[in-house]
């Protein structure tokens, strides 16, 4: 069980890390968009990376975010056939969960976010105003898939060997 | 191609039923019918649809909104607007009862979540009702109905998710249709609380006991500043002095100035939470939106909406038939499902066959909305209807029962909304 422990705390660093991470970034959007229009009245014009700025700090936001969300399990699901069911067969129903979402961050976000991303590298593309490449926006994918993985490696791990009492105590 | 769409049917029920979150069964539902479809490169095409589907400056609103909503009901918001309201329709019998209706709608539309509005002005209200011999598990109902008023009454998110879905609507127009028919429903939930508590004998007010403020300069003055960002956000997108997301953002910052500096019930170390939660719902509705932009994509490229359309053309040409179609599906939908997937699998659906019989987009928004809310009421899944039992202590059975009244005057409402175009269009006709 230790294993599972130590893989834990690891988690915990993580979310730590990643909460500290989403109120930057959400300050930072707050401030910036702000900024957009007070400099429209007060300067005369909105300098071109304001709303440049703002798109990528909020992909980055929802992102990261439906990471930590995964984690805590609080994204918007009908579970009231599931709570029916009886306590192993929900179990059975957790793990396919977990896998399921697995499969989508690890394939899709993980996967196809980094194939994604060293083409846009490639490409060259960039963001003009703010002249860095707009590989940095897509590269809030393979970040947030990663993350989920984990989150539902640890979720799979401790269904499978019953040791959730610490998740549970987590969630509220 | 049907043998396509039913695996995507199935594979869209069986996770759903299984508990899988809403955003990614749209995105697992997205991978399988893809892959059965024989696509290629799947996965960079759907990661760089996830990504896409959230780069847009207009869904910036969003987590503004959520944030000012989360600063507004943390500072002080509830008990200022309960003051207010009181002093207004407090003396009338059954007084508890409208104060509570009309502190939910506003309540609801400066924080722009129904639930928030149940847990926050029922909190504080209910109780009282339940001392002063209102029954109940009326309490809870006419909380829990007037709450969902405030989805209408802008500023609102789920218009602006709809916005987006819909393409080529205005925020603006939507946010201006909404407030008639938010005030309509509103107004009737307080004509059934007023016709229920008089015929029952539940009393007038005893102001005295939920405020000792009842001088009505005073009540007013209190409340007046978080009636403001009503008027910041209307007007500012009226006066055309800024758009739909920078009045968000000037939401924001009233809402911190008022929270932090004027009123000051915010300490700044409760900031750090307050972000936190406001990111973590704008995670969740984010990562709907996106998940949900990979599948429609798939489902344009298909012509999903072109065939169910054909189809249900194929039914009727009326368009009083389709649309009562349409909201007996939404009706059934909203029961099993929350508002904002409903609103974003549903709109690319329902909405070209809305326009090519003459509905306005805008309006059928608005119908969308009113349909939604009331599933927010109905068990299994109605969360303004748990949160309400949640806060009032009763059980969800009874206070279905208590909500009869109440979904019947919706339900009048919604034909009303759905049949009258003024209701809805009147004021975002002011706009051109």
């Amino acid at each position: 069980m230790n294993a599972l422990h130590t893989f834990r705390k690891l988690n915990n660093a993580l979310v730590a890390f990643l909460q500290v991470i989403l109120v930057v970034v959400f300050a930072i959007l707050v401030v910036d968009v702000i900024w957009g229009v007070a400099s429209r009245y007060i300067l005369g014009n909105q300098a071109s990376w304001s709303e440049e700025l703002a798109r990528l700090m909020m992909v980055w936001l929802a992102l990261l975010g439906a990471a930590l969300v995964c984690r805590e399990d609080k994204h918007l699901g009908l579970d009231v056939i599931v709570r029916s069911w009886p306590a192993d067969v929900q179990r059975l129903g957790r793990l396919v969960v977990n896998l399921g979402i697995l499969a989508f961050a690890a394939g899709i976000m993980a996967w196809g976010g980094f194939q994604l991303v060293s083409d846009r590298f490639a490409s060259g593309q960039t963001l003009p105003a703010l002249g860095i490449a707009k590989a940095w926006f897509y590269l809030a994918l393979p970040v947030s898939g990663v993350l989920t993985t984990l989150f539902m490696v640890e979720s799979l791990w401790a269904t499978l060997t019953e040791d959730t009492a610490e998740v549970e105590e987590d969630a509220q | 191609m049907s043998q396509e769409l039913c695996i995507m049917l199935v594979c869209f029920l069986a996770l759903l039923c299984l508990r899988v979150p809403i955003a990614f069964v749209l995105g697992l539902v997205t991978v399988v019918t893809a892959f059965a479809l024989d696509y290629e490169s799947i996965p960079l095409t759907i990661a760089s649809d996830l990504a896409n589907g959230i780069d847009s400056f207009a869904l910036l609103a969003i987590p503004f909104f959520i944030l000012a909503g989360e600063l507004m009901g943390s500072g002080g918001l509830a008990r200022r607007l309960i003051e207010m309201a009181t002093v207004i329709v407090g003396r009338l019998p059954g007084g508890l009862a409208l104060v509570n209706t009309l502190t939910c709608m506003l309540f609801g539309a400066i924080s722009g979540s129904a639930v928030a509005a149940v847990s926050s002005v029922g909190g504080t209200l209910i109780p009282e009702m339940n001392r002063k011999g209102y029954d109940r598990d009326f309490n809870i109902a006419v909380t829990a109905s007037a709450a969902t008023t405030g989805l209408l009454i802008p500023p609102s998110n789920i218009m602006i998710v709809y916005a987006l879905v819909a393409g080529n609507v205005s925020v603006a127009a939507l946010f201006l249709g909404g407030i008639l028919p938010g005030v309509v429903i509103g107004l009737g939930i307080m004509t059934v609380a007023f016709i229920i508590c008089k015929a029952r004998g539940y009393g007038k007010i005893d102001t005295s006991s939920i405020t000792e403020n009842v001088d009505l300069g005073k009540a007013v003055f209190g409340a007046f500043p978080s009636l403001l960002l009503i008027i910041i956000v209307l007007g500012g997108i009226l006066g055309g002095i800024f758009t739909a997301t920078e009045a968000s953002a000037i939401a924001v910052l009233w809402s911190f100035l008022l929270g932090v500096v004027f009123y000051r019930e915010i300490k700044p170390s409760e900031l750090l939470g307050i972000t936190l939660r406001a990111a973590r719902t704008t995670a969740i509705v984010l990562f709907l939106v996106a998940s949900s932009y990979a599948m429609s994509r798939l489902l344009t490229q298909e012509q999903v909406p072109q065939q169910v359309s054909a189809g249900l053309l194929e039914l009727s040409q009326n368009p009083i038939v389709i649309l009562l179609i349409i909201n007996l599906t939404l009706l059934a939908v909203g029961v099993f499902m929350d508002m904002t997937p409903a609103v974003l699998i549903f709109t690319p659906i329902f909405l070209p066959i809305a326009i090519s019989l003459g509905i306005e987009p805008v309006h059928f928004g608005i119908i969308m909305i009113a349909n939604l809310s009331i599933g927010l009421l109905t068990p299994p899944v109605g969360t303004c209807l748990f949160v309400g039992a949640g806060v009032g202590g009763s059980d969800i059975v009874r206070v279905s029962r208590a909500m009869l009244p109440f979904y019947i005057v919706m339900l009048g409402a919604l034909l009303l909304i759905t049949y009258w175009s003024p209701l809805s269009m009147t004021l975002p006709s002011l706009l051109k």
